[in-house]
């Protein structure tokens, strides 16, 4: 398709970015920042994970600026991220450092260490709750100051508890294939774009930043039957992972010369999936692998999709969309696909117009230019 | 103390000590900001946990500093907007650099700091126990 630049309309776009802003004022309330983070933070985590960064202080403006819409926090935030330069590559996370404040399992009862069901919202009765109507600051106070109390009678003395994974101990009694650290560099799609067949970072990359719904979507649509993965968690961890970069002149690499810049909160789960694998006498036997799923901040339902994504996708299967990587690559993207569907109201008079006319043409027993 | 221990009390302690201890090199020596405190970007190396391979989870936001302290070049860099903790953590990383003597007595603060930031997550943990579950399964 073709396009044509058109001109003017400056003054009513100006008159419509003055309704824009009057809409978003007109209530004459404001939402501050630091009230936005401290009361949505699953809202802050979504439009982190779906802008592929880490930055809650942009992404509760973000949400400000956007009236809460999400395309357009999303929007911003991948905009202003393109403005900053990126000067580090941290050094490889490993998740079992995790401060976990969240552990659960939906294959086994008992796991080691336990289960944490955390902060979490799936044993609440999901009935409204109208006396936030009226709730006070005071009432928080009190509440929370009997909360620290309760944290300070903790014994102090005891040693901190890091959570080894489930799917470790599964492998060590051979029921998982295990891998050799694969140190192969990642590729990085936002330097360069994606090309198939794909890289398993590539992928992993690409899912983890996806619309949440989008990829919650296409997760689901396998499960019912669009395609042949339909998992068992093994293991839903949220929690802070530390992380760290290396100097950029030291040319020493003693690990204890790292700096340490901070934790970020994430979401990893890893899906226990049947499969069965042809052995060599011909037999087919049942198998577990094991797709993977992660996500900024907490946000359990995208990464649990994406670990069926991640599963489907490692096996290639011609009858179903959600097996095929260039289907869900290329779509569960926020920017690309809501900016694609949301270009279509912008003008495109001249293309429409040319369609209109081979319409014309037809009707009056002409001919189109196509014929 | 090396580098990792010490930047990751400094910022846990949210930059009460980093306060203090830059504002000694402050007022004792001569500094010179090599670039003042500004944004960028740290993309995350991760290694997943299917086929232990490595992949990028996502930039995060940091801030950071360069800061010359008696010709030793120190580095700041702190996820999110600290513009006032990434310059002190610059100037402490300098002075370290720098093997000022005042470093060798910062020691035993950063170690009492370290002791009071691990009882206080060893508290949050605590906390975070009481929510271990312990399902059991019903006869059908």
């Amino acid at each position: 398709m073709g396009y044509v630049a058109v001109k003017g309309g400056t003054e009513a776009i100006e008159a419509s970015l003055a309704r824009l802003k009057y809409d978003r004022i007109k209530g004459e309330e404001i939402v501050e920042i630091k009230t936005v983070l401290a009361t949505m933070r699953p809202l802050v985590d979504q439009v982190m994970s779906e802008a592929s960064l880490y930055a809650p202080f942009l992404a509760a403006l973000a949400i400000k600026q956007a009236g809460g819409s999400m395309e357009e926090a999303v929007f911003l935030l991948r905009a202003h991220r393109s403005t900053l330069p990126r000067h580090y590559y941290s050094e490889t996370v490993d998740t079992e450092d995790m401060f976990v404040e969240r552990r659960i399992s939906a294959s086994f009862k008992d796991i080691p260490g336990g289960q944490l069901l955390g902060s979490t919202n799936d044993y609440t009765h999901r009935l409204l709750d109208f006396n936030l109507v009226t709730e006070k600051k005071e009432d928080h106070q009190a509440w929370l100051r009997q909360f620290q109390e309760q944290m300070n009678e903790h014994d102090a003395d005891k040693e901190l508890q890091f959570f080894p994974k489930v799917v470790d101990y599964l492998r060590e009694e051979g029921l998982f294939e295990t891998y050799d650290l694969d140190d192969t560099p990642p590729k990085d799609i936002t330097k360069e774009s994606i090309q198939f067949p794909t890289g398993r970072s590539e992928r992993l990359q690409a899912l983890t930043r996806g619309q949440t719904g989008a990829v919650t979507s296409l997760g689901y649509a396998s499960l019912r039957g669009y395609g042949q993965v339909h998992p068992t968690i093994g293991e839903v961890r949220m929690g802070d992972v530390p992380i760290h970069v290396k100097h950029p002149y030291e040319e020493e690499s003693d690990p204890d010369d790292l700096f340490y810049i901070g934790d970020v909160k994430i979401t990893e789960v890893e899906s226990l999936v049947p499969v069965n694998v042809k052995k060599q006498n011909q037999k087919e036997e049942l198998e577990f692998e094991i797709g993977y799923g992660i996500s900024f901040g907490q946000n359990e339902t995208k990464a649990i999709a994406m670990s069926i994504l991640d599963q489907c996708l490692e096996n290639s299967h011609g009858e179903f969309p959600t097996h095929d990587e260039e289907f869900v690559l290329l779509h569960i993207d926020s920017v690309e696909s809501t900016g694609f569907i949301s270009h279509l109201k912008l003008p495109h008079y001249v293309t429409f117009q040319s369609k209109l006319d081979s319409v014309r043409q037809v009707k009056k027993g002409g001919t189109t230019n196509d014929d | 103390m090396k580098r990792k221990q010490r930047t990751e009390i400094l910022i846990q302690d949210g930059g009460v000590l980093a306060k203090e201890l830059a504002e000694i090199v402050m007022q004792d020596y001569e500094y010179h900001e090599i670039e003042e405190p500004h944004y960028g970007l740290t993309m995350i190396k991760l290694r997943e946990t299917a086929k232990k391979s490595l992949f990028y989870l996502g930039e995060v936001l940091v801030t950071e500093a360069k800061v010359e302290v008696h010709q030793s070049i120190g580095i700041g860099i702190v996820i999110g907007m600290e513009e006032e903790l990434a310059k002190h953590l610059a100037i402490i990383d300098a002075a370290y650099r720098a093997e000022l003597p005042e470093t060798v007595e910062w020691q035993e603060k950063l170690e009492e700091v370290a002791k009071q930031i691990y009882q206080q997550k060893v508290k949050q943990q605590a906390e975070i126990l009481k929510t271990k579950v312990n399902f059991e399964t019903m006869e059908v």
